[in-house]
């Protein structure tokens, strides 16, 4: 019988409109009732032959109860009942059952706690309306990895577009203290008027802005998050029409944003205001504001579309640009879910890729276990199919037992899933998008299940899918070479798959390697940074921003044990700095550039100990002295790269540069070595350094303060706070190492390297697993043949040779498919590495060195107990 | 063979002596209805007899036995007249419980044999 369609018809429909209780009963008393007849006919009183035949019917409840059990077929007694005959059978094999769990747990924890956060990242539905008719378009240049617009041809692109429903943009956030009460710090964004409605989604309470609230000089209003809704306003639905005091301006809330709003760039944000900026004066001003511009596509316009369709805007905007700028400058059009995951994607490609490698390792593993099981079973499921058990029924116990183990296996899953799930939250850098928000996802804890299932019973089936035949039955000891076959390929596989998962692992190893090796060009240690921001509030005047920082650096001098004092606006060797192209220095003496911007060039604000703290040497000139910060001059030092490309071989101390064609001249006083700037990764700018005087132009409100010192780096930070909040108690301030500042930096690259090295960890050691099994199943099913060639004079070498060439063989035709793989795939993580080659010969070698012991140790140590086995036992070993 | 009878309380014994039996059940019901049809009282009757007595068919067993084939679509019931004029469930074969016999009885032939061979080449 096989389970059909028309089976499972028959079987519902037996159990709708089968017998019913009474009909049972009927057929039932009619036979007690014939039974009596023959009763009396052989001579008994009436009432003694219904007695005699009701004792010999027996139970009539019982049989009433299982005639209708057979026809509704109790699905779920039978279920409990094959579920504990399964427990039963796998509690005789515990080291299968052991071993099946683990994997099936590695297998599924691993996977689906990667899946949780790459899903975020690559799937997760985004909290817009239609968000997949959602843009970002900007142009690209080489001085902002993300597209952007200029004010004066986003104006223009809004009123001339055509592929949009809607354009809209924003112009980024700033620090913005609610001046009320206790004083808080808050980030503000603007946003136009159409923000939220070109997203489609609308406020909590109240309502959105109006456009003529966008314009300049119109009351302000501001929208707050429903984050600081809770935490300020203890979610009181009156704040609605309140006015606030933002950086001592009245501001008056018209709405509360909905608990899920982010910001299309997930910066964040606390209060949506609007821009309040006057087209007008944009469009006349050349460049005009940098903004983000997002778009809704119209119904059936793709982003291909709608590129081709802003193109004669885009060249009508390049016209405008200097010609310099225009090879360099792109535009682009891509959806909102890659503008947000950025670069992120590549890399959660090819996690997704390397869990899905484990698995199927795993899932190798596990067929390899049931194949060795069934093998073993073999005669048993022979011997119940000759006694009549149908297939159906021997198929079920077997699904059965699968569905145990993969039941058992995903609920451990799930726990190490979880557990993952937490070390990569707490070991994961900053700008892993939604991160924070992972959580194990449902979908793929079911995926993994039903395809363990799936595993389970495919390889669980293979024994009884022969007919038997008289030799399985007959034969004295478990055969299982028909399956044996499949197992090594299985293997072969497994070590395949672990090389290239292991080779992308040793990849990213090195590359983390020379990540961390590279020289910085500065000195890390003993360094303490502190990042200090100055609210508008109280310090709006330059001269306040100097007095402070000024008389910050006069008591941090003071304190025991710190050396030199940098006040500095920004840090090598990444994060923010500031940036401009080439061509904008004009250099005294020689023309500027007539075409080609240059690269752009690096630059900040430092007090003259910079380079000795960060022990950056000068390598001409000199470096700034104090005596600098009272001079009515402007100073600068630049870096060799830059010295080398302004001026070649000529002289650069004492030339005079005029930075941003406008403003003061700088003379040049020195030349420092170069610095990396652009983080670890990427490419370095030349640099320049202006000196900051004792003059507010000099001066911002950002700043980080540097302090070298000799003692405990945790009591300096200490001490630095303690000295800004004797100054102002309301300055936020974030302190650091500079160790920790440059640690960071390789967060990314870390974790990469950490996730892909677990999962060749677990690949490696799971194919090690199934060697082992392979090789030492081999073992015990050869035990007598082995016998007879010890008792026939074989050697123990002669032995060892036969059942490790077996395992040889698969090592090495794993080894050779899995190479030719990881040559070739390889190269799809070359956007990860750093200063080595995706086929870098020596990566490659050690993995296969590596992988070539590990799998040779699983092969030696059930070949060597092949050596040691009894000629005389092995004999009787049946 | 005689453990045919009884079978109704061994359900919680591990499913291979069940299974060994209620397939050796099924298959000698079939055999029996191949001829006519015939009601449970009958069927029972007929195999002690064909078996020279061996062969105790308990009700226990008989009954569900004969609700789960037709479950299965392999035996087709009606109520009709029996030989003492009161009315029986009348059990037949079906187009597919023909073939399964069919089936089945290959299936038993070739498995006694191997189980013949079995126990003499044991010895």
């Amino acid at each position: 019988m096989t389970l059909t369609i028309g089976y499972v018809w028959r079987r519902i429909r037996a159990s709708l409109f089968g017998a019913s209780r009474d009909e049972v009963d009927q057929e039932l008393s009619y036979h007690i009732a014939r039974q009596t007849e023959v009763n009396v006919a052989a001579g008994m009183t009436e009432k003694e032959a219904r007695r005699q035949a009701l004792i010999a019917f027996g139970g009539i409840e019982k049989t009433r109860e299982r005639c209708h059990e057979e026809r509704h077929a109790a699905p779920l007694e039978s279920l409990l009942r094959d579920v504990r005959y399964a427990i039963r059978g796998l509690r005789r094999a515990p080291g299968f059952a052991i071993a099946a769990v683990l994997t099936f747990a590695v297998g599924i924890g691993a996977t689906t706690a990667v899946f949780s956060v790459v899903d975020r990242i690559l799937f997760r539905s985004l909290p817009y309306r239609d968000a997949s008719r959602l843009v970002s378009v900007g142009i690209v240049a080489p001085i902002e990895p993300q597209e952007f617009m200029l004010g004066y041809s986003y104006y223009e692109w809004q009123d001339h577009q055509t592929p949009f429903e809607m354009l809209t943009s924003w112009t980024g956030s700033n620090n913005c203290d609610l001046t009320e009460g206790n004083a808080w710090r808050l980030t503000c964004a603007s946003v136009e008027a159409n923000f939220l409605p070109a997203f489609g989604v609308g406020p909590l309470l109240g309502r959105n802005f109006s456009s003529e609230e966008d314009r300049p000089n119109a009351p302000k209003v501001a929208m707050i998050s429903y984050q600081l809704w809770r935490s300020r306003y203890g979610n009181d639905p009156s704040v609605v029409g309140k006015t606030i005091s933002l950086d001592g301006t009245p501001v008056r809330i018209i709405g509360v944003l909905n608990k899920d709003f982010e910001l299309p760039t997930l910066d964040n944000a606390d209060v949506l205001m609007p821009e309040a900026i006057d087209p007008a004066s944009q469009r006349g001003a050349n460049p005009g504001r940098v903004r983000w511009a997002f778009a809704r596509l119209k119904p059936g316009v793709s982003i291909g579309q709608a590129e081709a369709a802003m193109q004669p805007l885009f060249q009508q905007m390049l016209m405008t640009v200097p010609p310099q700028f225009r090879k360099e400058v792109h535009l682009r059009v891509r959806s909102l879910r890659d503008r947000q995951v950025h670069d992120a994607k590549l890399a959660a490609w090819i996690l997704l890729a390397a869990v899905g490698l484990v698995l199927m390792i795993a899932y190798a593993n596990v067929g390899s276990l049931l194949l060795a099981r069934s093998a073993s079973r073999q005669r048993e499921f022979a011997i119940r199919r000759a006694l009549g058990a149908g297939k159906a029924r021997l198929v079920r116990q077997i699904t059965t037992e699968s569905l145990v183990l993969a039941v058992i296996g995903s609920a451990a899953g799930c726990l190490i899933a979880a557990a993952l799930l937490r070390i990569f939250q707490a070991a994961a850098p900053l700008g892993v998008p939604y991160l924070e928000k992972a959580h194990l996802d449902l979908r793929v804890v079911t995926f993994a299940v039903i395809a363990s299932l799936l595993c389970g019973i495919l390889f669980g089936m293979v024994p009884i899918l022969p007919k038997p035949d008289v030799e399985t039955i007959a034969s004295r000891s478990a055969i299982g070479a028909p399956h044996g076959r499949v197992r090594q390929l299985l293997v072969v596989a497994q070590i395949a798959v672990s090389l290239v998962l292991l080779a992308g692992a040793s990849l990213l190893l090195r590359s983390l390697w020379n990540l961390q090796k590279q020289s910085l060009g500065m000195s890390t240690k003993g360094l303490v940074t502190a990042s200090l921001s100055l609210g508008e509030l109280h310090y709006s005047k330059a001269e306040q921003q100097m007095a402070f920082f000024q008389l910050l650096e006069a008591r941090l001098r003071k304190l025991p044990g710190a050396g030199a004092v940098i006040v500095s606006d920004s840090l090598p060797p990444g994060g923010w700095h500031h940036d401009h192209i080439y061509a904008a220095i004009r250099i005294e003496g020689k023309p500027l550039p007539a075409e080609g911007t240059g690269g752009t060039v690096a630059w900040r604000w430092v007090t003259p100990e910079y380079f000795r703290a960060l022990s950056i040497p000068i390598l001409q000139g000199r470096g700034f002295s104090e005596g600098d910060r009272d001079s009515s001059d402007h100073f600068m030092i630049i870096s060799r790269s830059l010295a080398q490309y302004m001026f070649q071989d000529e002289e650069p101390i004492g030339r005079r540069v005029q930075p941003g064609l406008e403003g003061p001249w700088y003379t040049i006083v020195g030349v420092a070595a170069d610095v990396k700037n652009g983080g670890l990764t990427g490419l370095d700018e030349p640099e320049y350094y202006r000196l900051r005087r004792d003059r507010p132009e000099d001066w911002g409100p950002d700043a980080s303060v540097t302090v070298a010192t000799s003692i405990a780096p945790g009591a300096m930070e200490r001490w630095i706070r303690s000295e800004v909040a004797a100054i102002d108690p309301t300055v936020p301030v974030v302190t650091e190492t500079m160790s920790q500042r440059v640690s960071k930096l390789a967060d990314r690259p870390r974790f990469e390297a950490a996730l892909l090295g677990l999962f060749a960890t677990i690949g490696v050691l799971l194919a090690a697993m199934g060697i082992y099994g392979v090789i030492a199943f081999l073992v015990t099913q050869r035990t007598p043949e082995i016998g007879v060639r010890m008792a026939m004079g074989a050697t123990k070498f002669d032995i060892l040779e036969l059942m490790g060439v077996q395992g040889l063989r698969m090592i090495a035709a794993g080894m050779f498919v899995g190479l030719s793989i990881a040559v070739v795939g390889s190269r799809a993580l070359s956007g990860l590495l750093f200063g080595v080659r995706p086929n870098d010969p020596l990566s490659f070698a050690s993995v296969c060195l590596l992988l070539a012991i590990l799998a040779g140790l699983a092969t030696w140590v059930p070949a060597c107990r092949a050596m040691k086995v009894e000629p005389s036992r092995a004999l009787r070993h049946e | 063979m005689s453990t045919l009878q009884g079978r109704g309380a061994d359900w919680d014994m591990p499913p291979q002596s069940t299974e060994l039996l209620q397939g050796t059940l099924d298959l000698l019901i079939l055999k029996t209805l191949v001829l006519e049809p015939m009601h449970g009282w009958g069927i029972a009757q007929r195999i002690q007899q064909v078996s020279q007595e061996l062969l105790q068919v308990g009700q226990g067993s008989l009954y569900p036995a004969l609700h789960r084939l037709e479950a299965k679509g392999w035996i087709r019931s009606e109520w009709a007249p029996s030989e003492n004029n009161r009315r029986a469930k009348f059990y037949s074969l079906t187009r597919l419980g023909r073939k399964q016999l069919e089936s089945e009885m290959e299936n038993w032939k070739r498995i006694s044999g191997a189980i013949a061979l079995v126990l003499e080449g044991q010895r």
